[in-house]
């Protein structure tokens, strides 16, 4: 199935740049996370292969430091971080608040300089952002002045009426927003207008996107929802995601592997695979093993601390008492 | 693919103010109408005969629609203000975006501006006539100073307030410096340029009386001072006080129609008025 | 229609109808040229303010266009001695009715300009209010006094006035102020005497709480309030217009001194047409009383000018170093002895 993209709709409006190894991701039609359903019976994720070809991101040994305040010592943010991240692949950053996520996600995407080391994207050294590698932002920068439409289509100025025109419905309808094509940000909800970011961010047909704890500012339910959806939307167009967020489960929902980033200044305290099929049962022992395994890296016990086993479910790194 | 519908599609509530649009007329029109009867009664306590009651100014602006002249001044006053709020948007936008978005521009042009600013339009009054004579081009050139500070001051904050994000997004988008100005910080500054055309607008208006001072033969603010030499005639005088009044208020509730356009509205509040 | 496009389209919309309009409301750019004005560049404007002491100005205007169909002087009204010597200093007025002093002044500080003419004589009154104590010129002691200007001749009226009977510029406080705001301000008695050319003081004694304390004729004869004045360079390059206009003046003031009817008429026209006053109220100026005010025995004649010349030197407006040959140009004056008989004397 993944070998034909072009004629399958689902496969992705474009035909993929790298035509992706059979097996790098399954491919399940229809995933539907399903909360509370056992489905452990699922067969798991197979196992990546080694490759010959470089990785689609890979931050070497970045540091960063901030200047100090009225000419005071420098604050160190990020040490000695080391991540790759495969074509195609799901990779979440996972950290508590102000551990320098959203820093090293600016400047993996090139808005920031490292202090030290570089990022490079399929072997070449990144100078700058790149439309080949599109960043959803926390605070959403869904333009207000533009419709949906118009938003959707920012990035394909390039495009002829028509071709854009057929692209943008194409990705209003892959996010669910249809029908609301002629309506302002303002007239949309929290989660509609990460829809439209997403859209925006897909229709340019980008390798890579980044996210940045798109849905941190949506309610719980909306959350949930985005996440599967998200997850679909993943399998279809193949493209390789990092994400960053403080969510715990969040991120074992989501991804392939999940890079646990530590206290100020960060370094990566473990980097753990999620083999679990997808969808995904979050009350399956590997999940809770998982969840658990991040916990310990970052130095805290959710069992000591709420007291209970699989209470506080969706535990917020930033929320819990760390490390004391 | 099957599409979604997204449980979280809703779309906000459009604002309502029928509740309130019952004491939206009587409400002013009471207050109004008592100030009438304040202003009435005070000129007959106080026994004066040059201060105008209410019903004699209204036969004042009767008498000049009479002659003609109601119609003569308010357009003349029109015609300057229009041309010099005109060039002070062309001259005041292109400006304070370049200001907004340079910081050495910032930097050469701000002391400058600032200077200039306090400077009242009537100070002005003896170069524009040395400059332009007594011709229809020195109210305007007063009007244009009064309107284009302000309107360059708040453009250059609007685009110094655009939010970073629209920026990085755009950047992310591969845009080149002049498509970023004109698809992301031009119309993410619109709201609040829009906001100091108003302000502009309303100060070009206000500055029409002191423009017209120079000797021009037609105008509102010619209106007054002429119904000064004109001897104990203040109810015209008064008289054109309202028109100026009158006519600034429907100037600001029509460039006030621009903030209802979809791609502007997102800046202003949803009770805004 | 998207946003730009459609307040684009109103503010064009809105830009030419109000052009069109103001054009053709309030300019004669639709009006047919007649054969009124030779051609445009030799159009010569002439600067006055609405106040008798300029009368002779529109009253040329009036007889050149109505008689002869010459309008070559095209008078331009202002509101303010400011805004008109500005005018006149940046050459956008050829010519201009303006305060004797002022003029000689503005010689001494170089600008090349020539007093040709004479606009009017006497023509000033100082006004107190009905109900207060001063009834001479010494009860002024101590009050405040509006004063047209600082280079008006009337301060040098009070300068002059005080001198004959000894008292000090230093016992009154003179305020400048804009004539046509001076009725009110003494109505209010926020200042005890005003003083200023016609018609504004007459203003006061109609409405019935002016008193007259003196006209200018009781203190200083043959008073001279404004004056023509020319560029020197449109003397050099347009003499015989300068000379047409003098002329016309000189007829304009016998024609309104002939008989108290023409000056009725000129009430009535110049109310109407260029002043924008009440012709009641000019009618008033006019003959009550008839030489309250005077256009004719206009020339320009050392004598007078020397007299101002002390007089500005007391009051600290001219340092003498310009002289009658310097501000002053007689030579368009053909007839310098044109005492004519006021006929009104004659008449009640």
């Amino acid at each position: 199935m993944i070998d034909a993209p072009a004629k399958s709709r689902g496969a992705g409006f474009y035909p993929a740049r790298n035509p992706m190894k059979p097996g790098l991701v399954e491919n399940l039609p229809h995933v539907r996370l399903d909360f509370g359903r056992n489905m452990i019976e699922q067969p798991a994720s197979p196992v990546r292969t080694p490759r010959s070809e470089p990785p689609a991101v890979q931050v070497r040994d970045v540091w960063m430091l901030f200047p100090g305040r009225h000419g005071g010592r420098d604050i160190p943010v990020l040490e000695r971080i080391n991540v790759e991240v495969q074509s195609g692949e799901f990779v979440c950053i996972v950290g508590p608040s102000g551990c320098g996520k959203t820093t090293l996600l600016n400047i993996i995407a090139g808005f920031l300089k490292a202090s030290r080391g570089e990022v490079l994207v399929e072997g070449q050294p990144v100078h700058g952002p790149d439309p080949r590698r599109i960043v959803i932002f926390q605070e959403g920068s869904v333009f207000p002045w533009l419709n949906v439409r118009t938003n959707v289509g920012f990035g394909l100025s390039d495009k002829s009426a028509a071709e854009r025109e057929q692209i943008v419905q194409h990705y209003i309808h892959m996010v669910g927003l249809t029908g609301f094509e002629s309506a302002y940000l303002r007239q949309l909800s929290g989660g509609m207008r990460q829809r439209v970011e997403i859209a925006r961010a897909l229709a340019a047909n980008p390798e890579v996107l980044y996210m940045d704890e798109p849905f941190g500012a949506l309610d719980y339910f909306t959350r949930f929802k985005m996440r599967a959806d998200l997850i679909r939307i993943w399998q279809q167009e193949r493209k390789t995601i990092l994400f960053v967020t403080h969510d715990i489960d969040e991120a074992i929902q989501l991804a392939d592997r999940v890079v646990v980033l530590g206290q100020r200044p960060s370094t990566i305290q473990l980097i753990s695979p999620v083999e679990l099929p997808r969808p995904r049962d979050l009350n399956s022992p590997m999940y809770l093993e998982i969840r658990d395994r991040i916990l310990d890296a970052l130095g805290m016990s959710l069992r000591g601390v709420v007291g209970g086993n699989g209470i506080g479910r969706s535990a917020g790194v930033g929320d819990v008492n760390i490390g004391s | 693919m099957k599409p979604i519908v997204p449980d979280d599609v809703e779309p906000s509530s459009s604002e309502s103010s029928a509740r309130f649009s019952y004491s939206a007329i009587e409400l002013p029109s009471l207050v109004a109408t008592a100030f009438l009867l304040v202003w009435d009664i005070a000129v007959r306590f106080s026994g004066s005969d040059l201060f105008p009651k209410p019903i004699e100014v209204l036969w004042g602006l009767v008498e000049l629609a009479r002659k003609g002249l109601l119609v003569k001044y308010v357009v003349a006053s029109l015609f300057r203000v229009t041309w010099g709020f005109t060039l002070a948007v062309v001259v005041g936008i292109p400006f304070g975006l370049l200001l907004g978005s340079n910081r050495l521009a910032q930097t050469a042009f701000n002391p400058l501006i600032q200077g200039f600013r306090p400077i009242s339009p009537i100070a002005w009054i003896p170069v524009a006539i040395l400059w332009f004579g007594v011709s229809d081009a020195a109210p305007v050139f007063l009007i244009f100073l009064a309107s284009v500070f302000p309107i360059t001051v708040s453009t250059a904050a609007a685009v110094k307030s655009v939010q970073s994000v629209y920026l990085r997004a755009a950047d992310n988008f591969g845009l080149t410096r002049m498509q970023l100005f004109r698809r992301v910080i031009f119309p993410a500054s619109l709201p609040q340029i829009i906001t100091g055309l108003r302000i502009g607008l309303g100060i070009a208006w206000l500055v029409v009386v002191a423009a017209e001072m120079i000797a021009v033969n037609s105008g509102l603010g010619y209106l007054i001072i002429d119904a000064r030499n004109a001897g104990k005639r203040y109810d015209l005088v008064v008289a054109g006080m309202v028109l100026i009044g009158v006519i600034g208020w429907v100037l600001d509730v029509l460039m006030r129609q621009i903030e209802r356009f979809p791609s502007v509205k997102w800046a202003y509040g949803t009770t805004h008025d | 229609m998207s946003l730009q496009r459609k307040v684009l389209l109103a503010a064009i919309g809105w830009l030419s109808t109000v052009t069109l309009l103001h054009l053709w409301l309030n300019t004669s750019a639709f009006e047919k040229q007649t054969v009124t004005s030779a051609n445009p560049g030799e159009r010569f404007r002439v600067g006055f303010l609405p106040v008798t002491c300029h009368l002779t100005c529109p009253v040329t205007h009036f007889i050149n266009k109505s008689m002869s169909g010459d309008g070559t002087f095209e008078p331009m009204r202002f509101n303010g001695w400011p805004e008109l010597k500005e005018a006149f200093l940046s050459h956008h007025l050829q010519a201009s009715f303006i305060l004797a002093p002022m003029a000689m002044a503005l010689r001494e500080q170089g600008v090349p300009i020539k007093i040709v003419y004479l606009g009017h004589r006497d023509g000033t009154t100082m006004m107190v209010h009905k109900d207060s104590d001063i009834h001479r010129i010494e009860d002024l002691r101590g009050k405040k006094i509006a004063v047209p200007n600082r280079f008006s001749n009337q301060r040098l009226i009070i300068f002059r006035a005080f001198k004959e009977r000894g008292l000090s510029m230093n016992d009154v406080t003179l305020l400048e102020m804009p004539p046509p705001d001076m009725p009110a301000t003494l109505k209010v008695r926020a200042v005890d005497a005003i003083i200023s050319g016609e018609p504004f003081m007459a203003q006061s004694e109609m409405d019935g709480y002016g008193r007259v304390l003196f006209l200018t004729k009781d203190v200083w004869p043959e008073f001279i309030s404004c004056v023509l004045a020319v560029h020197d360079d449109v003397i050099r390059d347009h003499r015989a217009e300068v000379q047409r206009l003098v002329n016309g003046i000189a007829r304009s003031g016998k024609w309104l001194d002939k008989t108290m009817e023409h000056r009725m008429q000129a009430a009535t026209f110049a109310g109407k047409n260029n002043y924008n006053q009440d012709p009641k109220l000019l009618e008033f100026v006019l003959s009550k009383p008839p030489d309250r005010v005077k256009y004719t025995n206009l020339s320009v004649r050392r004598k007078d000018f020397e007299e101002i010349e002390v007089v500005g030197r007391d009051a600290g407006i001219l340092q003498g170093t310009a002289r009658f040959e310097d501000y002053a140009d007689p030579s368009f004056v053909t007839d310098d002895n044109g005492l004519q008989p006021y006929l009104w004397e004659a008449t009640p």
